[in-house]
């Protein structure tokens, strides 16, 4: 029993993995912010000892593999932004949402400047407006995901 | 409080999946070991695939519940008549591909004359906004092959480079890292046309000044490279460059299928 509490992370994981997906008008899709990252620093920052690295590398596999790119590719740049989550996450979250927030950004950014530098090494370019686009939708919504996995932290008893 | 021990030993554990990771890509991007990866995840994942896909399948299915009756009378009436039409067209065209086949055993060059083919229907398009891919739903166990040449109504679409049991992958000819050997039918200039990110241009690069394009020209596959069956239509061409300094041309054309509103794709298995 309380082990099985702790499936609502794969569950959240999971929802993050449809939303990462789910089908988006053309001039939406580069707005689409990275809900799989967000979801996976909020709970690298909540329980620390549970949630890591190894989430961060199968999650990332699996990005990879549902949105069809470079195995590795989404797998390196979640990583590493936890990587560095892991170092700083006693300071983040004793801050206010809206300074969370701004290194949420940072974070993000991290993460788009991997995914971006592999697909220039691919020979794609990516247009300016999607690399900083992404990152800051995702810097807005970040107070709502705090909230709703807290609560839903809270509810399940995590620890 | 971290020991110095424990922060020791995430950093190493980062940097084991970090470097993990890379050899990763640069395995998936040279060879093919990591497909039993890709394969096996995305048949785990395929019920979720099949979950954000609901939405717009049950939105089709209510849109042809509702339908009205009239317009179905319509369309049954209209279809009808596309049916004779294209009938008689096609009475015209066994003709010809006879007379066709009876030249060519004259002039002693045997020819496949008809390609097997799939139906297939479109399941998701992929949500990377770098590259152009599709997912059909026909895989292995229905014969599909990587590498098996995609159409739709109109012309090519692309071609298959992953498969799975029940889905398979096509790279569209507009994706940047595709290039599709074609031939010009009036003049019977070769050439390749890469794609540029953008369903509706492919180029067609470094064509000497001199060689014999006009707009509105007819793309079709060559059939070079073995890869796509020849004489399908590919393109139409929109718009000729000329760099006088180099002395070439880049040509643009539109593509000849529906890359962006297919929902009905053919994948054509070459005749052994």
């Amino acid at each position: 029993m309380s082990q099985l509490k702790y499936l609502v992370i794969y569950l959240s994981l999971l929802a993050a993995l449809v939303l990462m997906i789910l089908p988006l008008p053309d001039w939406a899709q580069i707005y689409r912010p990275n809900w799989m990252a967000l979801v996976l620093i909020y709970w690298s920052m909540a329980l620390p000892k549970r949630v890591g690295l190894w989430f961060a590398f199968f999650s990332g596999i699996i990005l990879d593999t549902s949105l069809g790119t470079l195995l590795g590719q989404h797998t390196l740049a979640l990583v590493l932004i936890i990587a560095i989550n892991m170092n700083f996450y006693q300071r983040i979250r004793v801050l206010a949402l809206a300074q969370q927030a701004i290194y949420v950004f940072v974070l993000l950014l991290i993460n788009q400047v991997v995914v971006a530098w592999v697909e220039g090494f691919l020979g794609r370019s990516t247009p300016l407006l999607a690399f900083f686009g992404a990152p800051f939708v995702g810097m807005l919504i970040w107070p709502w995901v705090f909230v709703v996995l807290r609560d839903i932290r809270r509810k399940a008893a995590l620890r | 409080m971290k020991t110095i021990i424990e922060v020791r030993g995430s950093s190493v554990q980062a940097l084991f999946l970090i470097v993990l990771s890379i050899t990763m890509m640069v395995v998936d991007h040279r060879f093919q070991h990591l497909e039993i990866v890709r394969t096996n995840v995305s048949l785990a994942l395929s019920p979720i695939r099949y979950l954000v896909s609901l939405p717009s399948t049950g939105g089709n299915w209510l849109g042809e519940w509702f339908t009205s009756h009239t317009e179905l009378l319509n369309e049954n009436e209209e279809l009808k008549a596309q049916g004779r039409i294209l009938n008689a067209r096609l009475q015209k065209l066994e003709i010809l591909a006879e007379e066709n086949a009876r030249l060519r055993n004259l002039l002693g060059s045997s020819r496949k004359i008809a390609d097997d083919v799939i139906v297939a229907e479109l399941l998701s398009v992929d949500q990377n906004p770098y590259s152009q891919l599709i997912e059909i739903n026909r895989g292995s166990s229905d014969g599909v092959e990587i590498g098996h040449a995609v159409i739709d109504d109109f012309g090519i679409m692309g071609q298959v480079i992953h498969v799975n049991a029940q889905s398979a992958t096509i790279i569209l000819i507009s994706d940047p890292e595709h290039a599709i050997p074609v031939q010009f039918i009036r003049s019977g200039t070769r050439s390749v046309a890469f794609g540029r990110g953008s369903t509706r241009q492919l180029e067609l690069r470094y064509l000497p000044a001199t060689a014999d394009i006009k707009i509105d020209d007819e793309l079709v596959t060559s059939g070079l490279g073995g890869r796509f069956p020849p004489d399908y239509p590919v393109a139409t061409v929109t718009a000729i460059t000329e760099d006088r300094v180099l002395g070439f041309v880049s040509v643009f054309a539109q593509p000849k299928a529906r890359l962006d509103s297919s929902r009905e794709v053919l994948v054509i298995k070459p005749r052994q």
